[in-house]
């Protein structure tokens, strides 16, 4: 058996946070004595990870997602559990570990703000010690995917939030990282951009195998890049495999979208409902209908028959629609 | 004006210093060093005798009266209005119906108390530590107060209309930085102006800069003749009023400069 | 060689970055000037009414002052700079930055010491030395040896202060808000004047606690005559061991960082 590259085995992290009421007396209160509450960020959580996979942490906020990515990185001591990362223990530190990781984060920026991303680069070349070869190679490569060319020589504060993050990409991939964390890399970008990076990270991603973990609350992102999901929710894993999957978990029925001939279907009303069909909504001729995913071909066969249909399709509900009722209503 | 809103403002601004109030206690801490640096020089200097009829406990009894005097008629508040005006964030308060002087004054109320609670009892320590001695008789008390008052009010709106020249300038804090090296030459912390050599001395006594901090202090803690009192107060007045003046003229350039410069 | 390379690269990039603001070159400027006047005024007043202060005559006080903007403008050079970008009120530890320069594969002290440069204090090392240079007009000169000595206590002097800030800096890591430069700012005015004028349990601190007189007083010391082998090897080896403490402490506070943080 090979060992996975990540590996999360019963993972927990607990916080203490002061709390404090609000108030002239509470304020004064808090002078003398805080109080404090255990915060469960992550409850026992366990998952692996293969080398190439690109897998997507989603979940509501204060899920506890990012604090499983930055137990990931090396940049919080768990509470319990176990974590390696091609081999070494995240938290450890070494400077070997830390070559093979990188991190973007879409709220905040690796790079110097007055000056170039040029010359911020040459200082992590400096300090991930790439050879002057590979650091222009990289460069050019990932200069060329992000069609960024122009970009290298300007300021920082100078460049626009989409064209920032190009940069923040650069940054977060010189040295090449086995493992790239992102961190809702698309917050706060144009629907455009958004998508050229998400076709920018599969690029990578199949170029240099590198395996990617990323967040986001942006169901576009994880649909388009993530074949494998993990659900977050008040720290525990909820669902791990693929989004479609959690798609059928949680809503097992279809929506039946129908259009009846018009002149036909008003005089005659409404046909008889087939079993197990519910109706949602009905605007003139147009109906959408509802049924459990078993009953859809017999529901579809009956209505075909019954009714003069124009038009008829079958479809899953919006990934949206579904994720909302996860993250208010968690699994049941 | 809106008294009321005024007033809530200062009471909200007050309890969230509160709560951070170690952040303000170690403010006043760094602003107590520069005068207890002179203060133990001039000890030192005075051995166990006397300079200009100073003693060591004369000194000392100067000194803490300072550092009180020197807290309460500081206003960091100026330099906050700099950065609020380059960073544009005037326009949230000249959204409210409320002045914005109010804005100012809620951090200015709500800062000198929580200083006080860390100073008054800071002092109180170095008066065990270092027996001052202060002669106060109390016809003096009172005059000490006026000038304390218009002392506050002279530094006050000083800094606060070269605060405003940010309209303009986007460094005009470097002008506050200079006020600030002025007053610590020149308003008695460096030295009681009586012992400054003569030209420092006169310089002392025209500028605007020993009327917001050394004044009061050498009312309680000097023999000031009548006559010089006298003539202190009425120039502490004057500069008061050119202050006043100054910040009035400033502040209405100032306001429509900024309407029309960003469009 | 590698420490070195990082380091010309962490010079250049600072410069980059300060030359995109020239305005603060003359603010920066008159900051100097300031302190410089408050610096020499100050010791001039004293002066004007004594000769001699607890044994300090006034060129040997000048001489004082200067190794005072001296050590300041080393400060100024990297170190203050350095750990102010990592502690700094809005800096690194306060918005999160602090991750990346975790996920760095470098030494995080190393990193968090040398990657800012303020080229600008170079002003302030020739003011100060300036003042010191001024200050032997009226008296003899130090001799080689003296200067090779005041040297080296000047390097054990840097090396005090370097350590005083990374615990101050350390203790951000406890309560986000500690204005640490603030508080070492006030303290730095100590050393203005010999720690001798102090009283007794003002100079048991400033010796024993936070030892502000090893930054200027000793180093004066071998400039105006007075200074001993012994003074200069314990002057050494008081700023090794507090070096050593500190970088303990900021382990310590890396090491809390990682666990409590969300």
């Amino acid at each position: 058996m090979t060992i996975p590259l990540i590996r999360v085995d019963h993972l927990s992290k607990v916080f203490r946070v002061p709390e404090r009421e609000p108030g002239l007396k509470a304020a004064m209160r808090a002078l003398f004595h805080r109080t404090y509450r255990q915060v469960c960020a992550v409850q026992d959580i366990s998952f692996t990870i293969g080398e190439g996979e690109i897998v997507g942490l989603i979940g509501p906020n204060g899920a506890g997602k990012t604090t499983t990515l930055k137990i990931l990185a090396g940049l919080l001591y768990p509470t319990s559990g176990e974590v390696t990362l091609a081999g070494y223990i995240p938290w450890q530190r070494r400077a070997a570990f830390l070559n093979q990781i990188g991190m973007v984060q879409g709220n905040k920026s690796q790079l110097l703000w007055d000056i170039p991303a040029m010359d911020s680069y040459h200082v992590l070349s400096e300090i991930y010690r790439i050879p002057m070869r590979q650091f222009k190679e990289t460069l050019d490569e990932l200069v060329r995917l992000l069609q960024m060319e122009d970009l290298l020589t300007r300021p920082i504060r100078n460049l626009s939030l989409g064209e920032r993050m190009k940069c923040e990409l650069v940054a977060g991939l010189l040295h090449r990282p086995k493992v790239l964390f992102l961190d809702e890399p698309t917050l706060g970008l144009d629907v455009t951009t958004q998508n050229r990076l998400r076709l920018f990270i599969a690029e990578y991603n199949r170029r240099f195998g590198a395996c990617i973990l990323l967040t986001s609350h942006y169901m576009a992102d994880v649909e388009q890049l993530c074949p494998r999901v993990i659900l977050i929710h008040n720290g525990q894993l909820l669902h791990d495999g693929a989004l479609q999957g959690l798609a059928e978990r949680m809503a097992p029925f279809k929506l039946i979208r129908v259009t009846l001939d018009g002149g036909v279907a008003i005089n005659r009303g409404l046909p008889q409902l087939p079993e197990g069909a519910e109706l949602l909504e009905r605007n003139e001729n147009h109906l959408i209908l509802r049924c459990s995913r078993s009953a859809a071909p017999v529901v579809t066969s009956c209505l075909l028959s019954a009714c003069p249909v124009t038009d008829l399709t079958v479809e899953d509900p919006p990934i949206e629609a579904v994720i909302d009722q996860v993250y208010r209503e968690g699994i049941a | 004006m809106n008294h009321r809103g005024g007033w809530a403002l200062i009471k909200r601004t007050w309890m969230s210093w509160i709560q951070d109030r170690g952040f303000f206690f170690v403010l006043a801490f760094g602003w107590m060093i520069p005068p207890l640096v002179a203060l133990f020089a001039w000890m030192a200097a005075a051995g166990n005798g006397t300079i200009a009829g100073m003693d060591r406990r004369a000194f000392a009894g100067y000194y803490l009266v300072l550092v009180l005097v020197n807290q309460l008629t500081y206003s960091q508040t100026n330099w906050t209005l700099g950065d609020i005006i380059r960073e544009g964030m005037l326009d949230s308060w000249l959204l409210r119906p409320l002045s914005p002087f109010y804005q100012v004054l809620s951090s200015e109320v709500a800062g000198k108390v929580v200083y006080m609670v860390f100073v008054i009892p800071a002092t109180g320590l170095l008066a065990i530590l270092l027996q001052p001695k202060v002669d106060i008789s109390p016809s003096r008390l009172g005059l000490f107060l006026l000038a304390l008052i218009l002392a506050w009010g002279l530094r006050f709106f000083w800094g606060y209309w070269l605060a405003l020249i940010a309209f303009w300038a986007s460094r005009a804090d470097a002008l506050l930085a200079v006020q600030d090296s002025l007053v610590f030459l020149l308003s008695g912390v460096v030295a009681p102006i009586a012992l400054l050599s003569p030209s420092l001395q006169t310089a002392a006594i025209l500028l605007p800069f020993r009327y917001m901090v050394g004044f009061p202090v050498e009312i309680l803690t000097r023999p000031l003749s009548d006559e010089i009192l006298l003539q202190g107060l009425a120039i502490q007045i004057a500069w008061l009023m050119t202050a006043l003046l100054l910040t009035r003229i400033v502040w209405r350039a100032g306001i429509r400069h900024y309407a029309s410069a960003r469009g | 060689m590698r420490p070195f390379h990082l380091i010309y690269r962490f010079m250049k990039a600072s410069f980059q970055e300060e030359a995109a603001y020239r305005v603060n070159f003359y603010i920066r400027l008159l900051h100097s000037l300031l302190n410089l006047l408050v610096g020499v005024v100050g010791v001039g007043v004293l002066f004007y009414q004594v000769q001699s202060l607890q044994g300090w005559s006034y060129s040997q006080a000048m001489a004082l002052l200067g190794v005072y903007l001296l050590i300041g403008s080393l400060r100024g050079l990297f170190i203050g700079p350095s750990l102010e970008s990592l502690a700094g009120l809005g800096r690194e530890i306060w918005t999160g930055n602090f991750d990346f320069t975790l996920l760095r594969p470098v030494d995080t002290q190393f990193l968090v010491t040398f990657r800012q440069w303020r080229f600008f204090a170079l002003v302030d090392l020739i003011l100060g030395i300036g003042v010191i240079t001024s200050s032997f007009m009226s008296s003899t000169p130090p001799g080689l040896l003296d200067v090779v000595a005041f040297l080296f206590a000047l390097a054990a002097g840097t090396a005090v202060l370097y350590a005083i800030l990374l615990i101050f800096t350390s203790l951000v890591f406890w309560g986000p808000g500690f204005l640490f430069t603030w508080v070492f700012d006030a303290l730095f005015q100590l050393a203005r004047y010999p720690v001798g004028i102090y009283p007794p349990w003002l100079r048991f601190i400033l010796t024993w606690l936070i030892p502000v007189g090893m930054m200027t007083t000793i180093p004066a010391e071998f400039l105006t005559g007075s200074g001993s082998l012994l003074l200069l090897g314990s002057s050494l080896l008081t700023s090794g061991l507090l070096v050593l403490a500190a970088s303990l402490i900021f382990h310590r506070a890396l090491r809390r960082y990682t666990s409590a943080s969300s």
